[in-house]
């Protein structure tokens, strides 16, 4: 798997290189004046470490990469064609991050590096010197894992704020404000554990994304964790023809990773931060107009049609609130935080139990997710945009509040059985 | 005169006592095949009922979208359609062993014929079962994906889809049990095209509010102003 995972051209020329101390998987197009700046910022890195950058190899800049690559190349620093993404991730993106993700820690270990990072977004600021400030911790005080701490946005990132943040606290007792990054720095250590258990899933079909495994496998390993100010992340636009899709590649890992992990996260009571590095960025404004309307359609469309699928999963106490909600007029639809957290755990114990098909299970949360995002989102535009921390906080107590529950349900899955 | 009456009386009697003493084995091997059968039925139908209460089968089924058996199963329990069907098995098979041993030359060819459609019968069953499972496994994929399209008529679609894909199995098997197969071809091209035209007219109709609302929007909205929404999950 690792050097399968490794393309052929970047094999090749990695087996001259022999060895590094930081690898860079650059995913993220930042264009060839944002490669360079970052090409100069990771030469100024303190103790000057050998560093391998495999950039994404789109069919649109083989040539000027290559070209690039001839010229930047020195002995501190090499830049590799990295294909093993493919030349369009936008189908599947989450996908592709997972191979990616995969081809990093497998190039890594090859060349015997201290850490990677792994370089997946675009920032407002067109600077790439984030990414010198995520490799600081691991170079410098021996972190394991760099989480990255993106400005809060209002409107931004609702699966990290709705349920990835908080459910990864709950569960796990560390307040990792973008646990499945993807923007994040990786010890060798990290990334050689994260490669051998999903070495060990090949045989099955239980292979999780290397990203939703990272928080579990450094919290329960007990390796150092911090997270470092990065500024605002690009979002990429919304597919709402592809909701579903979406919903299901982002949960579906999470409640897998849940799964392995039982025996630690079931331990864990309460949550802790981690330390934070960098300097807090400002929040932006945010412009737009937002149809809310259709998010609260959706969801009554789902209460209608889905129930069937829904009383497989859901206790009758949750239905009876869901039907209620779905006779609210549009704009009084508020989901409590509360029995969104019991949704949550509740989607989360019936992928175990494989109460029904798990894509299905998935993908018939979403319109209980866009209900959530509605509520959320009419209570932050009344409260402001300086309230998303609190209104993240608050949430993130309600499924800390709510742990008991989904423990006694795990546990004892048919007395609880709806 | 009446010597040859006697005689012929006798030697009636006589051929019909033969002939039912003949029998006489048989009947007893055939009541004796049915209380056997019964027995083993009895005893089959309720290991198989407590197997399956045991795996919470009702439970299972009803979990892998087999809701419907339900309904048309002995009180409510597809548990009990099992196990009754398979002491009906047993039975029918109790019957055709006592039958073959009855008169095993007038009886052999029905027996055998029988047994001859016992493949077809099987085939036939496998069919149906997956059919209604890839039927149920595809209206639920269609409903949530018709469901996060925001579609009015996502149940509609749903449905038509599950019994697009029954009437496809049904036409199958009867076809595999040859009944009737002229019928069968007609009915099913008259069924199938019947539950499209449906579908057809049913999502045409309902798009048209759609169609009315985009093109409402298209002149609302001042042409060139392109508003981004952001909104942005992941």
């Amino acid at each position: 798997m690792e050097v399968d995972s490794i393309p052929q051209q970047t094999q090749e020329r990695a087996a001259q290189i022999e060895s590094a101390d930081l690898v860079v998987g650059v995913l993220a197009d930042l264009g060839q004046d944002g490669l360079m700046n970052l090409c100069e910022g990771l030469r100024a890195l303190p103790g000057l470490p050998r560093i391998v950058i495999l950039r994404r190899d789109s069919a649109s800049n083989t040539a000027a990469a290559n070209a690039q690559s001839a010229q930047q190349e020195d002995t501190s620093l090499s830049l590799l064609p990295w294909s093993a993404v493919g030349p369009d991730p936008l189908g599947a993106p989450l996908q592709s991050i997972s191979i990616a993700c995969q081809s990093l820690f497998a190039a890594t270990g090859k060349l015997g590096a201290r850490a990677c990072c792994f370089v997946a977004s675009e920032m407002e600021s067109a600077s790439p010197q984030w990414v010198c400030q995520m490799l600081g911790p691991l170079l410098e005080s021996d972190f394991d894992f760099v989480a990255p701490y993106y400005a809060p946005r209002m409107f931004q990132g609702f699966l990290n704020s709705g349920i990835v943040y908080p459910l990864t606290r709950c569960l796990y007792g560390k307040r990792i404000n973008n646990p499945f990054g993807p923007d994040v720095g990786v010890s060798r250590k990290l990334a050689q554990k994260i490669l051998g258990m999903n070495r060990n899933a090949n045989a099955g079909t239980n292979q999780s994304h290397p990203l939703a495994s990272l928080a579990p496998v450094a919290v329960c390993e007990n390796l150092q964790i911090c997270q470092v100010h990065v500024g605002a992340r690009l979002y990429p636009p919304t597919d709402w023809t592809n909701m579903s899709s979406l919903v299901a590649q982002v949960m579906g890992p999470i409640f897998l990773e849940m799964e392995r992990s039982a025996a630690c996260w079931q331990r864990t009571r309460g949550s802790v931060p981690v330390p934070a590095r960098g300097e807090r960025q400002p929040q932006s404004q945010e412009t737009g107009t937002v149809d809310l309307n259709r998010m609260v359609e959706t969801f009554r469309l789902g209460v209608r049609d889905l129930q069937e699928i829904w009383s497989l999963v859901l206790p009758p106490a949750t239905l009876l609130e869901l039907r209620k909600l779905s006779r609210l007029a549009p704009e009084q639809v508020k989901m409590p935080d509360e029995l969104w957290a019991r949704i949550v755990y509740d989607f989360a114990l019936a992928h175990r139990l494989r109460t029904i098909n798990r894509d299905h299970l998935l993908r018939s949360m979403t319109p209980l997710y866009l209900a959530w995002v509605v509520s959320y989102a009419r209570e932050l535009e009344t409260a402001g945009a300086t309230s998303v921390e609190q209104r993240i906080e608050r949430l993130s107590l309600a499924y800390e509040a709510a742990k008991p529950y989904l423990i006694a349900r795990w546990r004892w899955p048919d007395r609880f059985n709806p | 005169m009446w010597d040859q009456v006697k005689q012929a009386l006798d030697q009636s009697t006589t051929k019909f006592l033969t002939g039912l003493a003949h029998q006489l084995p048989g009947m007893v091997a055939l009541i004796v095949a049915l209380l056997i059968s019964f027995v083993l039925a009895w005893v089959l139908a309720i290991v198989v009922r407590r197997l399956l209460a045991s795996i919470r089968f009702d439970e299972r089924l009803n979990r892998w979208g087999f809701a419907s058996i339900q309904e048309w199963s002995p009180m409510n329990s597809p548990t009990r359609l099992v196990s009754r069907t398979t002491a009906c098995v047993v039975i029918l098979a109790g019957f055709l062993i006592g039958i073959a041993a009855f008169d095993a030359e007038s009886t052999s060819l029905l027996v055998r014929s029988v047994f001859a459609y016992v493949p077809n019968i099987v085939g036939a069953m496998l069919v149906l079962l997956v059919g209604s499972i890839i039927a149920s496994f595809l209206a639920r994929s269609v409903l949530i994906g018709a469901v996060n399209l925001n579609l009015q008529y996502a149940r509609l679609l749903s449905l038509g889809v599950k019994w697009l894909v029954i009437v496809l199995a049904v036409a199958m098997a009867l076809e595999h049990l040859k009944i009737a197969p002229g019928i069968v071809d007609l009915a099913f091209g008259i069924l199938f095209g019947g539950i499209v035209l449906t579908l057809v007219l049913a999502v045409a109709l309902n798009s048209k509010e759609l169609v009315t609302k985009s093109l409402e929007r298209d002149v609302k909205e001042p042409s060139g102003e392109n508003i981004e929404e952001p909104f942005r999950h992941v």
